[in-house]
């Protein structure tokens, strides 16, 4: 892989001098590609390559991304997805919730140090532009890992959904009048390290550490390699009890590592399958290719059979439930919350016609000043919701506050809810995975009833992406231990785009004492035209007042309006008139003929 | 569900031709029974006459019902799945030419007398035209002439009867088969009352208001149906831009567009929800409003009403409002204007001089003449 890339490494004296600093330097710009070998574009790339460089970190770097935004038409930013940013809120990369979008033209630097270990990805966080080719994988190597002495070498799979169109295009198709069931824009290939049918070389007899990404924007899916089971190790950076599986299901933006070991023999190859979840594709066009086949390549010369998909709908397969994992480190469920939220997912239109993505009533719509500005510019007003505007829906938490989120699904497809910052315990979820798991997509939905639910798990899994069952529901735990403002939302780009989204403000008056943002990040939003002061609406002398702060679109109403009303009320009386005018009509012929003619 | 088993407008399509058949062949015989019922004429000839007149009536409507089924067997048979495709588009057409026919034959309903008058003038002339054919012995008009009696209502029904079956054919294409046979049966039992009632000259007072409620809850139909047209055509628009998918939302958001919507409830979908489609196939009724739906509604009452007055006008002074004007001026159109000569010639026909030339020439007796 020769893109060209500088890393620098600066030993640094640290402890066993092992952590150094890797620096990265991004130009970002249009290039063309074509993955697929079905249609050329521009796609997002970095110093001129596509595909990505993968980032490559030890556990304890300190990672400095200096990215150029030289793309000319299209603001962006990176989010390092998984990372937790401790001290580092201004770093995670969502725009308008911890920077301001970096316009053509502006820098902006990343810089902090992973504490962590495992498999993570990059990607631009401003609307509709990752899925242009903006993401890659972020790997942060661990000599220390239980497993490190297990496996001999490691490769990476990366699974992608792929558009033709631009996603900016795509975007206005969407979000229209006319698609007021907000059916999403359906890719047009799914691919396999941002190419397909391709061959991995393996060794006989070898234990491989495969890290696997879903590095899409929509489409989760399906992967099995014929003959072959593996062990789960890692899930989303949280290392598992190894765990035997044959077939593992990815949304979008969630990952695995497993150790797989290969056959003795090399007289043949292998198939591994790729099944997109067609259960999210309102319509499938009859050239989408929905199972791909890539290849376990032990022998270049031998046959490359072509993978046998024996299920007829993708809701047949039965892939690994990712609850059942239990943490290497045995962490227990967290005591009972400090704080209880309780949301339903549903999607619904609003006055403009448009399909919207909801969380309870409000879907999420950016506040004028980046949420984060809000906080360092609010003083002691920091941990009054009110000011960063009830569109944002703002749930603010005291520094260690456990809490609890209830996700009920009042809507027929899976969501992969991602958290910013943190990996959350996964302590229920109704339907589980397997062949139950769309049970409650055509009926009425379950939602989740504190006197009856499913046993919450003692060790529950923990990651940062998990996958909401139609109709169903699930419950997550985690520690308000990161003062920032972290993006919870849906990592379908278009329901984040649609407003499935909102915001856990940890600790505000901590951000304002530990946190110093760079003037660089106030530069771009100098250069954006972004404020970078005030609450929601931008106000800054009454962080009380929201005056302006920007808004949903009205609700639908339900039933008669006055206007409604006026309208039937003229129906009606033409109709009356009409009516009277018949009789009249009727009548006079009547009155005029009397007698009864009979020539 | 009432739809299901009495489609009404079925009831007042299939009421309307069948009492247009009904005061032709009541017509007709009181036309046999002027010419040849008196005592001192051939009974014989009459009762001949008479069985001719239902014999050809009778053959009309089998060879429509005929005609009719394989109308409609080709129509479902070849033309579903076309129509199913794009439903609204071809329900929006459909209601659009129901409610066309409708408003032409609505009003013509309440003036029975002058629909009896019209037709005993169309047959007078038809009978005159085979006098003065006579001379011209082909075999051909002589055969047309011996049974000018059968041909006559055989030709009427049939083209009542078609015109009945395509139309019901037509608009009805939603409705499911059970919708049928109660509003046709009932429909031909109410015009053949009518008709027996206009025949024996019965009470012309109730009939005339029994016609008038009936006229007025055929325009409600129609007026619903144009404005169910206007909503059809206004959906198939709305599917072509939506890609479809809206057609099968039913009630609530997405099923509809709001810029275009003056209501929305998410109730009483007429479509799927029990009760509502009788308002529905009565009034039109559709839980969205739409701009083009609603002001479609009043226009055509608008429409309803500026025609009854010219038609009140034109009964009180003899001829249309601007009537005269617009035909001096048309008169001078060459061409336009002969047209318009010959039908004002053909107005002045005196129906009982024709019946006196029909007598005088034994036309109807044509048996024993020559």
């Amino acid at each position: 892989m020769g893109w060209a890339h500088r890393i620098s490494v600066l030993a640094l004296i640290v402890p066993f001098c092992r952590a150094k600093t890797v620096t990265y330097d991004f130009n970002v710009s249009w290039v063309n590609a074509n993955p697929d070998g079905l249609y050329e574009r521009k796609v997002v790339g970095i110093n001129g390559q596509w595909p990505l460089p993968v980032i490559e970190v030890n556990k304890g770097d300190r990672l400095v991304v200096n990215m150029y935004n030289g793309l000319g038409d299209k603001s962006s930013s990176i989010h390092f997805h998984g990372m937790y940013q401790n001290g580092t809120n201004e770093m995670d990369g969502p725009s308008m919730v911890t920077q301001c979008p970096i316009p053509p033209g502006s820098s902006m630097t990343y810089n902090f140090t992973v504490e962590q270990n495992g498999t993570y990805w990059y990607h631009c966080h401003t609307g509709y532009c990752y899925p242009d080719g903006y993401r890659q994988a972020l790997i942060v190597h661990d000599d220390d890992a239980y497993f490190a002495k297990q496996y001999d070498k490691e490769f990476t799979i990366s699974l992608s959904d792929w558009y033709h169109d631009f996603l900016e295009d795509l975007s206005h198709e969407f979000m229209s009048l006319y698609n007021p069931t907000g059916a999403e824009p359906i890719p047009n290939a799914f691919l396999f390290n941002d190419t397909m049918n391709s061959n991995i070389k393996v060794e006989p007899n070898t234990t491989y550490l495969v890290r696997i990404l879903n590095v899409g924007a929509f489409v989760g899916q399906y992967l099995y390699i014929q003959d072959h089971n593996f062990t789960i190790v890692e899930i989303d950076g949280v290392y598992t009890e190894p765990t035997e599986a044959s077939m593992l299901y990815l949304s979008a933006a969630q990952r695995y590592a497993i150790l797989l070991t290969t056959k003795n023999e090399t007289d043949k190859n292998y198939p591994i399958i790729t099944v997109a979840d067609s259960t999210l594709l309102d319509t499938i066009p009859s050239d989408l290719q929905l199972n791909n086949t890539n290849w376990l390549e032990y022998n270049s010369n031998a046959d490359h059979p072509e993978g046998v998909v024996d299920v007829d709908e993708s809701t047949d397969l039965a892939p690994f439930d990712d609850l059942t994992l239990v943490p290497h480190d045995q962490m227990a469920l967290l005591p009972d919350p400090d704080v209880e939220i309780e949301v339903t997912v549903y999607m619904n239109n609003l006055m403009d016609g448009y399909n919207y993505a909801f969380f309870d009533n409000i879907t999420y719509t950016a506040p004028k000043v980046p949420t984060l500005y809000t906080v360092m510019s609010s003083g002691n007003q920091s941990t009054d919701p009110t000011i960063y505007g009830d569109n944002t829906n703002p749930h603010v938490f005291k520094q260690n506050d456990v809490v609890q989120v209830i996700i009920n699904n009042a809507d027929s497809g899976a969501h992969p809810f991602h958290l910013h910052g943190h990996v959350f315990q996964v302590i229920a979820r109704e339907p589980s995975y397997g062949l139950d798991f769309y049970n409650l997509a055509d009926v009425d939905p379950v939602p989740f009833d504190a006197n009856n639910h499913t046993a919450f798990l003692s060790t529950p899994p923990r990651r940062d992406t998990v996958v909401l069952p139609p109709g169903g529901y699930m419950v997550l735990r985690f520690v308000a231990d990161n003062p920032g403002v972290w993006l919870f939302h849906c990592h379908i780009d278009w329901h984040m785009d649609s407003g499935l989204a909102m915001l856990f403000i940890s600790a505000p008056d901590k951000i304002q004492e530990t946190l110093k943002i760079p003037d660089q990040h106030y530069d771009v939003c100098r250069a954006a035209g972004v404020p970078f002061e005030g609450n929601a609406a931008g106000n800054t002398q009454n962080f009380l007042d929201l005056n302006g702060e920007p808004r949903q679109e009205a609700d639908i109403p339900d039933g008669f309006t006055p206007k409604g009303i006026a309208a039937m009320f003229f129906t009606i009386l033409s109709a009356f008139l009409g009516v009277a005018s018949i009789f009249i009509y009727g009548l006079w012929d009547m009155k005029k003929a009397g007698v009864p003619t009979s020539s | 569900m009432a739809n299901n088993v009495f489609a009404v407008q079925i009831f007042f399509i299939v009421f309307r031709e069948c009492l247009e058949a009904t005061i032709i062949l009541s017509v007709l015989f009181s036309f046999l029974k002027q010419c040849l019922g008196g005592p001192d004429q051939d009974h014989a000839v009459y009762k001949r006459l008479v069985r001719q007149v239902w014999a050809g009536a009778i053959s009309g409507i089998v060879v429509c019902l005929i005609l009719g089924g394989a109308f409609i067997g080709v129509f479902y048979g070849l033309g579903k799945d076309i129509w199913s495709k794009s439903e609204d588009l071809w329900e929006g057409i459909f209601y659009l030419i129901a409610t066309v026919i409708i408003s032409i034959m609505g009003l013509a309903l309440l003036r029975i007398n002058k629909m009896k008058e019209k037709w005993r003038v169309k047959i007078a002339q038809a009978l005159a035209q085979k006098t003065k054919s006579a001379k011209k012995r082909t075999r051909l008009s002589d055969w047309s002439k011996r049974y000018v009696m059968f041909l006559l209502p055989f030709i009427t029904t049939l083209r009542e009867g078609v015109e009945a079956v395509v139309f019901v054919g037509g608009v009805s294409l939603s409705l499911p088969a059970t919708a049928f046979p109660l509003p046709v049966v009932c429909g031909i039992i109410a015009a053949l009352i009518i008709g027996f009632f206009l025949y024996r000259g019965g009470n012309m007072l109730s009939i005339q208001v029994f016609l008038t409620i009936s006229t007025a809850v055929l325009y409600l139909i129609a007026a619903g149906m144009f404005s169910k047209a206007i909503f059809y055509l206004q959906m198939h628009q709305w599917n072509v831009q939506t890609g479809g998918d809206a057609a099968e939302s039913g009630s609530g958001a997405g099923s509809y567009n709001i810029k275009q919507t003056i209501w929305h409830v998410n109730c009483c979908n007429p479509e799927t929800d029990n009760g509502w489609d009788i308002f529905n196939s009565l009034l039109g009724w559709q839980n969205t409003g739409t701009y083009g739906s609603v002001l479609s509604y009043i226009i055509y009452w608008i429409f309803l009403i500026i025609t009854v007055c010219c038609l009140l006008y034109e009964e009180k002074t003899g001829s249309l409002p601007l009537q005269k004007q617009i035909v001096s001026v048309l008169l001078r159109v060459p061409g336009i204007g002969g047209y318009i000569r010959r039908k004002q010639e053909a107005a002045k026909t005196d129906v009982s001089e024709v019946l006196e030339t029909v007598q005088a020439e034994g036309i109807l007796n044509s048996k024993e003449g020559k």
